[in-house]
């Protein structure tokens, strides 16, 4: 599945959807021996049915399964990969990192699976809408395991990346057609791009999807982990072999959208309209004008819309308010454009 | 019958304290209470001014319509030379006094009416006193001038804005916070040191600093504006409700590198919580004035008994000034309506009774925050009773969106740092001069910011070995 195979401006959200307060506590309670791991097994099914459907009635192009398995943007990824050891199982509470590391190389070859190919089934089963299905790239997972097998730090990132690249393979022979890699520490290591960008290289090797990259300055407790600008993404970005860079716009505003002229990035941008740290529901108003703006640097058969990164920490009603909002905004701008009527 | 002897440190240290336990058991079993019903609990205050009588009880009510028990509690510090038989009888007897206000949660007594009053009123409070607030403070000054503390915080903030600006990460403007400002001296100790050391870092960071004082009193506020005007150009002062910062800073979201606060949050509305017999109660309150002092203030400045509450309601509403000018029969000058002030706030005391909860959840901690992360403090630790720290974590949890990324909130206060202190001292509500004070609940603090990705310290005031004063100090973890 091509984006452009969906609508002109299609929208899509970047990955986590809002995880409620009383499944908050269930993921919690889980850990602290009060409810069974099959139990929240099918608590996370509900959750995630009721996430797709409510993507869908916001008139969402692109459906994601919110990533409501997952207690955070790392734990998911670590816990199933064989070679990361994590001493202590136990959380205070379920949104708390592991504490990991690797004491040997990781272990090669396709015979496990992380279970993202299965994840992604159920999702499929779910909807008829394109689906995107996100994880966490090799970069990030690196900056959250203490390293004492490789000499090189670069080498312990490119093993995760071998790694993900198994996991991608099999997601895209599961029907994965839009894969995400997301890359939310990257901002805070911005001299390290080169490395990211060569790991990314690695997972998206010979899997034939559409490949987008998303690169933020974290969300992670509804606050930026870092602050600055998406200078040190360029030019290094373009020797990524993806099909587009999702970026945040809304909460940072579009001054970076320059660098998109500056450096001749030719292609696609999902662009970041919705302001996922603030709960403030935009005008559909205010997200036209934000890609209009856009538009001015990016045609508009390059362009999908997305928030600014996941909703995880948005109230339900808020998250689903704000989808509908840039879905109105979507449609006002859509409107505005030749061929582009909403179907 | 339960016992809670909570001062244990003054029970092995304070003979008195001791020899009170025999005398108030015989007390107690010669009431005519049904024991299997009561609860007997045992504090040292050591407030010497506080709201409590030496002995009072409080009504324990049940959901399931079981009838009410009762627990009788006693200072121990002023249980030595009473007639500890008839306090516990009168204790037990319907309560007379005339109430200043229906029952309410801690956090909406009138006492907080009386505290907002004392700082916006304060020069007059200062006046009939004839001392600065500091003075009552414990130490008789605010915990927070000290050069080589300064010093300290100002190096590492060079450090991190070197590293942010090595990746062109830095702001243009450099903003630093100081929320209850007290005289000035902390900010003028500061910024006087940040001036020196700039010189010598060589960054010219001084010119690109924002220093913002907050206060919710403009009186503090404008004195220690003036105690700062050789850095008049970097300073700016806004009136701030400590509770909301929010809504006067909302503007420096995500922007501040240090947010200073030193004695502010032990001064906030709170309520309290209890766990008993593994249920969990609100305890609500009622400001009163025993019989004979709401005689004799009436006697005094020439008002009905029952006048009284309308007086006072008047007085907290618009201040002395007003009060002065709108009764000049009652009072002839601004200094009579302070007396009337300083009279009713020296006598004013608190009932208390303890309202079962329906469930943590529809208990509202703040707009934003409900009592279910109480959870892991309140629940299966036995019984206890704790502060909420309702306008502190308002504050607080206000506060946090402020920082940037690498931000932090230093803070001075009085802390608990340990949920069992709870079950060993009595921490709130005291009276300073003219404000109210309670302990903050720190692991409350501890726990709602690391929800909100934060990790909290306490560690010891060094500025002033073996004060109570804690430094708690909050930024980002992960």
């Amino acid at each position: 599945m091509e984006p452009k195979d969906t609508v002109l401006l299609p929208t899509t959200v970047v990955g986590s959807y809002s995880v409620p307060e009383w499944l908050e506590r269930l993921k919690t309670e889980y850990y602290q021996r009060r409810i069974s791991a099959q139990h929240l097994a099918e608590i996370h099914e509900v959750a995630i049915k009721a996430a797709v459907k409510d993507q869908e009635l916001a008139g969402i192009d692109i459906v994601s399964d919110g990533e409501l398995r997952r207690d955070n943007d790392v734990d998911y990824f670590l816990a199933r990969i064989p070679g990361v050891h994590i001493p202590q199982r136990a959380k205070t509470d379920y949104f708390d990192y592991y504490e990991t590391e690797v004491t040997r190389p990781l272990p090669e070859g396709p015979e496990t699976s992380l279970g993202l190919a299965e994840d992604f089934l159920f999702t499929r089963q779910l909807t008829q809408k394109p689906i995107k299905f996100s994880f966490t790239g090799p970069f990030s997972l690196s900056r959250r395991i203490r390293d004492d097998a490789y000499k090189e730090p670069g080498e312990l990132v490119r093993a995760l990346a071998r790694r993900l690249n198994t996991e991608a393979r099999q997601l895209a022979e599961a029907g994965a057609g839009l894969l995400q890699i997301d890359e939310p520490f990257l901002a805070g290591y911005p001299e390290q791009v080169e490395l990211a960008v060569e790991a990314v290289n690695i997972v998206t090797e010979d899997v034939p999807v559409t490949w987008a990259l998303h690169v933020c300055y974290g969300n992670r407790y509804a606050r930026p982990s870092w602050e600055g600008h998406y200078d040190f993404l360029f030019p290094a970005v373009k020797a990524a072999r993806v099909d587009q860079v999702v970026l945040e716009f809304a909460r940072k505003g579009l001054d970076d959208l320059r660098l998109i002229r500056q450096h001749g990035w030719d292609k696609w941008l999902g662009l970041g309209v919705i302001d996922v740290k603030n709960p403030e529901i935009e005008a559909a108003e205010l997200v036209a004008s934000r890609i209009r703006r856009a538009l001015e640097y990016v045609p508009a058969d390059r362009l999908m819309i997305n928030p600014d990164c996941g909703l995880r920490h948005l109230a339900p009603e808020v998250a689903r308010q704000k989808l509908r909002a840039m879905v109105a905004g979507v449609a006002l701008v859509r409107a505005e454009l030749p061929g582009g009527e909403t179907p | 019958m339960d016992v809670d002897l909570r001062p244990v440190k003054k029970l092995r240290e304070s003979a008195a304290a001791r020899s009170a336990l025999g005398p108030i058991m015989e007390a107690v079993c010669a009431s005519p209470a049904d024991l299997a019903r009561l609860r007997v609990v045992c504090d040292w205050i050591q407030y010497k001014q506080n709201f409590r009588e030496p002995v009072v009880s409080r009504p324990v009510a049940h959901t399931d319509n079981t009838g009410t028990d009762v627990e009788i509690a006693f200072d121990l510090r002023r249980c030595t030379d009473i007639d500890l038989t008839a306090h516990v009888k009168q204790a037990l007897q319907e309560q007379p006094g005339l109430a200043l206000e229906p029952w309410v949660p801690g956090r909406d007594s009138c006492v907080w009416r009386f505290n907002q009053l004392y700082w916006q009123a304060l020069s007059h409070w200062e006046a009939a006193t004839g001392r600065e607030y500091e003075q009552s403070l414990p130490g008789g000054e605010s915990d927070a001038r000290n050069t080589e503390a300064a010093r300290e915080l100002i190096l590492e903030l060079f450090w991190i804005w070197d590293e942010l600006d090595a990746r062109r990460a830095l702001p243009e403007e450099l903003y630093v916070l100081e929320l209850g400002v007290g005289n000035g001296n902390q900010a003028r100790t500061w910024l006087d040191e940040f001036v020196q050391l700039d010189r010598r870092h060589g960054r010219e960071y001084y010119h690109r600093l924002r220093y913002l004082m907050g206060d919710y009193s403009p009186h503090v506020l404008e004195r220690a504006h003036r105690a700062v005007a050789h850095h008049a150009d970097r300073v700016s002062a806004l009136v701030v409700e400590a509770t909301r910062p929010s809504v006067t800073l909302g503007f420096l979201a995500g922007k501040a590198f240090l947010v200073y606060i030193s004695n502010v949050y032990d001064n906030l509305p709170t309520d309290e919580l209890a766990c008993i017999h593994g249920r969990t109660y609100q305890v609500e309150t009622q400001a009163f004035l025993t019989e004979d002092d709401a005689a004799r203030i009436a006697a005094r400045f020439g008002a009905g008994r029952e006048d009284l509450v309308k007086l006072i309601d008047r007085l907290l509403r618009i201040g002395p000034d007003l009060l002065s000018e709108s009764s000049p029969g009652q009072f002839a000058d601004p200094g009579q309506a302070v007396e009337f002030w300083r009279a009713t706030w020296e006598a004013l005391r608190l009932r208390e009774r303890y309202a079962p909860l329906q469930g943590l959840d529809s208990y509202q901690i703040t707009p934003s925050l409900t009592g279910e992360i109480l959870r892991p403090l309140v629940e299966g630790h036995g019984d206890v009773r704790m502060h909420v720290s309702n306008g502190a974590l308002g504050s607080f949890t206000g506060t946090l969106p402020l920082l940037h990324p690498f931000g932090r909130i230093q803070c001075h206060d009085l802390f608990l740092t340990r949920r069992h202190q709870y079950r060993t001292g009595f921490y709130g509500p005291g009276k300073y001069d003219g404000s109210v004070v309670n302990w903050v609940n720190g692991p409350l603090l501890q726990l709602v910011a690391s929800r909100r990705g934060f990790g909290v310290e306490y560690t010891p005031f060094r500025q002033r070995p073996g004060s109570n004063i804690t430094t708690m100090t909050a930024q980002a973890r992960d």
